[in-house]
C-alpha cells in the first residue's frame, strides 16, 4: 500500500507516516471534495485501475480506499 | 511532465516578490475549474510574472458580470478569461435540440450568440481588462448521427454558427478576444479531454490532465500584455536551416529542398519566411566561413531565406555569446526580445547559461520535428498587429543599410543629413491610437515617464479638451519607419505638462526629439502658454536619457528620489536641425 499512501499524502499535503487506516475527510482538513476526486483520478492513472462511480462516494476513509484498490 | 498535483504543491511554495512584474487575472467559468488558478500562477512564475488570480464561485459567471459591485470588478483585473461550455449555454436544448422546429432552431442561434455577446459587452462597460472568451466546443456526436449535416440547422452546424457569430461580432474589438477552445479540444482529442466520471461527480468538464495545456494557451495572452513577446529569431545555419555542414559537405550535398531529408528544412524556412512577413525580425548566428554560407544563400536553388531577410548576420568563428550580444546591439533590441534556434545542445546550453534573458528554443534532435516546435511556440503572439508590426522585419533591414551609411560617414550631422528624413506630425485619430498605445506599452529606453496606456485610455485623452496627443511618422531614403514616437500633454490654463514623451529605439539618436519639442513649444505659444513642465521618472532602462530635458534648455525645478521636474519658458528661442523636413497633418480622423 506504499504507493497508495504516497498518492494520498501528496494530494492532502501531509506526511506519509500520518496516513493510517482511520484517515478520513472528517479528521483531515485538506481532504475536501475536490481532493477526493483528485485522489480517485490519480489512483486510477498511477495504478492502472478503474474505480466505478458508485464506489467513489462509499469511500469513508483510507481503509476503504485500500479495499477498493485490492479489489475486495 | 508535471501534473496537476505537482502544480498544486508548487503553488503553495510561491512567494510574493515586490520586484517582479505583476498581473491580475480573473477566471470566470460555467463549470468546475478548481486547480486552474494554481496551475496558471505557477506557469506565470516560470515566465517571470507574479500572477494574482481571482476564481469566481462555481457557475456564478453571469451574476459576477452583471452585478456592478461584484467581487470580479472589485478585484480590478488586467485580464479576464470567460470559460463557457456548450452544454451550459444550450441548456435543455443540448439534448432535445431536434424537438424544436427548424425555425426555432435557427432563432436559437441568434439567441445564444446574443446571450454570450451581451455578457462580454456588459463586462467591457465595467472594466478596462482584456477579456478573453472561449468559443464553444463543437460536439462530436448528434442524435442524428451521420445525417446531422442534412438538418437545417443540425446540432454541429448550430454550434459552429454561434462560434462564427462570436468571431464576426468581435473581430474589430480591441478589448475582447475569442479563444478558439474548440481547436484546443480537437488538438488533444474531444474524446480524451472529458473524464466522464469526474464530470458526473464534480461537473469537471475539462479533464484535470489538460489544465497545464490550457494554461500554456492562456500564457499567449499574458505575454503580450506584460510586453514579454519576442521580436527576433536568431538562427544557426548548419543542421538548422539546412541539413549537413556546408564547410564539409559542400553545396551539392547539404539537405534542403523537395526530398524526404531536405523537406523538413525547406518547410522550416518557409514558415520562418511567413513569420518574417508578419513582422518577426530574423538574424543569423553561425560558426562558419562567411563565403561558404553566403554561397548557399545566393546560389542554392531551394534556399527560401535570402540575405535580405536578415537584419543582422554573424557568420564567423567567434563564440555564440559575443555574436548574440553584437546582434542585439546592431539591431538595437534587448536580449530579452530574442529567441535562439540552434540544433546543437552544447550551443544552446552556453547561451542559456551566459545570457539568461535570451529565450532558447528546445530543438528536437529529429529535424522532422523542427517545424512543429516552432509552430507551437507562443512567444510571438501579439494582441494586435499594427502596420508597424507587419513591416518590422523589413524596417530592421533598412536599419542595417543605415548602419552601413553611418560607418561610411564620419561626421554625425553629415550622416543625418544624408538620411533625408521627413517627420510627419499627426494628431491622435482612430487609425493611429492602437499604435500610440502600443508605443507607451513597449517603449523603455527613450521614454521619459514610462506611463503605460491602453488604447481605450488614449482614446479618452484624445477626445478630452484637457489633453493634446500626437505622434510622428518617420521616413528616410532607406524606408518608412512608421509611427515611432508619441507625446501626451496635459493642458491647464497657465501651463502645459508633458505627461509622456517617447521615441521608439529604432529612431533614437537622430535629433527627431528636437522636432517634437519644437512642435510642443510652437503649439503652446499659439495658445499663449508660457510654461512647459516636464518630468523625468528614472527606470533601469531609461537612465541613458536622464539629461534630455536639461540638454534642451529646460531648467530643473525640483527633484526628489523618484521624479525630476523641469520647466521651459516658451518665449525662449528654440532651434531644431534644419536637415529634418517636417510635415504637420491636422486632425482628420475623429478620435
Amino acid at each position: 500500500m506504499g504507493k497508495l499512501k504516497q498518492i494520498v499524502a501528496k494530494i492532502l499535503n501531509i506526511r506519509e507516516d500520518d496516513v493510517n487506516a482511520d484517515l478520513s475527510p472528517d479528521n483531515t482538513e485538506s481532504w475536501d471534495s475536490f481532493n477526493h476526486l483528485l485522489i480517485i483520478s490519480e489512483i486510477e492513472k498511477d495504478m492502472g485501475i478503474q474505480i466505478p462511480i458508485d464506489k467513489v462516494s462509499e469511500i469513508r476513509n483510507f481503509a476503504d480506499l485500500c479495499k477498493l484498490v485490492k479489489g475486495d | 511532465m508535471k501534473k496537476l498535483i505537482d502544480y498544486l504543491k508548487e503553488y503553495k511554495k510561491l512567494k510574493s516578490n515586490k520586484d517582479t512584474v505583476k498581473i491580475r487575472v480573473a477566471i470566470l467559468s460555467s463549470f468546475t475549474t478548481k486547480g486552474l488558478k494554481e496551475v496558471l500562477a505557477v506557469k506565470c512564475k516560470d515566465i517571470g510574472v507574479q500572477a494574482e488570480i481571482y476564481l469566481s464561485d462555481y457557475n456564478q459567471y453571469a451574476q459576477e458580470i452583471l452585478d456592478n459591485n461584484s467581487g470580479l470588478y472589485e478585484f480590478n483585473p488586467d485580464l479576464v478569461f470567460l470559460l463557457i461550455d456548450t452544454q451550459t449555454v444550450l441548456g435543455d436544448a443540448y439534448f432535445n435540440f431536434f424537438e424544436k422546429k427548424e425555425v426555432h432552431r435557427k432563432d436559437l442561434i441568434m439567441e445564444k450568440l446574443d446571450s454570450i455577446l451581451s455578457l462580454v459587452k456588459a463586462m467591457k462597460k465595467n472594466t478596462d481588462a482584456k477579456i478573453v472568451v472561449h468559443n464553444l466546443m463543437v460536439p462530436v456526436y448528434s442524435p442524428y448521427g451521420i445525417i446531422d449535416n442534412k438538418q437545417d440547422p443540425g446540432l454541429k452546424e448550430f454550434v459552429q454558427k454561434v462560434n462564427l457569430g462570436l468571431n464576426n461580432s468581435l473581430q474589430a474589438d480591441e478589448q475582447i478576444f475569442v479563444y478558439d477552445y474548440d481547436a484546443f479540444c480537437s488538438r488533444y482529442g474531444k474524446d480524451k479531454i472529458v473524464d466522464y466520471k469526474l464530470y458526473f461527480l464534480g461537473d469537471i468538464k475539462l479533464s484535470l490532465d489538460y489544465f497545464p495545456e490550457l494554461c500554456d494557451e492562456y500564457l499567449s495572452y499574458v505575454k503580450p500584455i506584460m510586453a514579454l513577446s519576442k521580436k527576433c529569431i536568431v538562427l544557426d545555419l548548419d543542421n538548422t536551416l539546412w541539413g549537413g555542414i556546408i564547410g564539409e559537405d559542400g553545396m551539392d550535398n547539404i539537405k534542403l529542398g523537395p526530398t524526404p531529408e531536405g523537406r523538413p528544412f525547406w518547410e522550416f524556412q518557409k514558415y520562418l519566411l511567413a513569420l518574417f512577413n508578419r513582422g518577426i525580425i530574423l538574424a543569423v548566428n553561425s560558426k562558419n566561413n562567411l563565403d561558404d554560407a553566403l554561397e548557399v544563400f545566393r546560389n542554392h536553388p531551394y534556399m527560401v531565406l535570402k540575405e535580405h531577410h536578415f537584419a543582422s548576420m554573424r557568420i564567423n568563428w567567434n563564440d555564440k555569446i559575443s555574436n548574440m550580444k553584437e546582434i542585439s546591439k546592431e539591431i538595437n533590441i534587448g536580449l530579452d526580445s530574442m529567441v535562439f534556434v540552434d540544433d546543437d545542445n552544447f550551443n544552446r546550453e552556453i547561451v542559456k547559461d551566459a545570457l539568461p534573458d535570451v529565450k532558447v528554443l528546445e530543438m528536437p534532435t529529429d529535424p522532422s520535428l523542427y517545424l512543429r516546435t516552432l509552430v507551437q511556440s507562443n512567444d510571438f503572439d501579439l494582441l494586435q498587429l499594427t502596420y508597424e508590426d507587419r513591416k518590422k522585419g523589413k524596417m530592421y533591414i533598412d536599419q542595417r543599410k543605415r548602419q552601413q551609411l553611418k560607418s561610411d560617414t564620419t561626421d554625425l550631422t553629415e550622416y543625418l543629413r544624408g538620411l533625408e528624413m521627413t517627420v510627419t506630425i499627426e494628431q491622435a485619430n482612430n487609425h493611429n491610437i492602437p499604435r500610440i498605445s502600443q508605443l507607451t506599452i513597449k517603449t523603455n529606453q527613450f521614454n521619459m515617464t514610462t506611463r503605460r496606456y491602453s488604447a481605450e485610455k488614449i482614446k479618452e485623452f484624445a477626445a478630452s479638451k484637457e489633453f493634446l496627443v500626437f505622434c510622428i511618422k518617420v521616413e528616410d531614403k532607406f524606408g518608412d519607419n512608421g509611427i515611432t514616437g508619441a507625446v501626451i500633454i496635459k493642458k491647464s490654463s497657465d501651463s502645459w505638462k508633458i505627461d509622456s514623451f517617447l521615441l521608439s529605439c529604432r529612431i533614437i539618436g537622430r535629433k527627431i526629439e528636437q522636432v517634437l519639442l519644437n512642435y510642443i513649444f510652437k503649439k503652446a505659444k499659439q495658445k499663449g502658454i508660457k510654461n512647459i513642465i516636464a518630468e523625468y521618472i528614472p527606470t533601469k532602462k531609461n537612465v541613458a536619457n536622464n539629461g534630455f530635458y536639461k540638454d534642451n534648455g529646460f531648467v530643473l525645478l525640483s527633484n526628489d528620489n523618484e521624479y525630476d521636474f523641469f520647466g521651459f519658458d516658451t518665449s525662449k528661442k528654440y532651434s531644431f536641425p534644419d536637415f529634418i523636413k517636417v510635415l504637420e497633418v491636422d486632425n482628420n480622423g475623429e478620435a
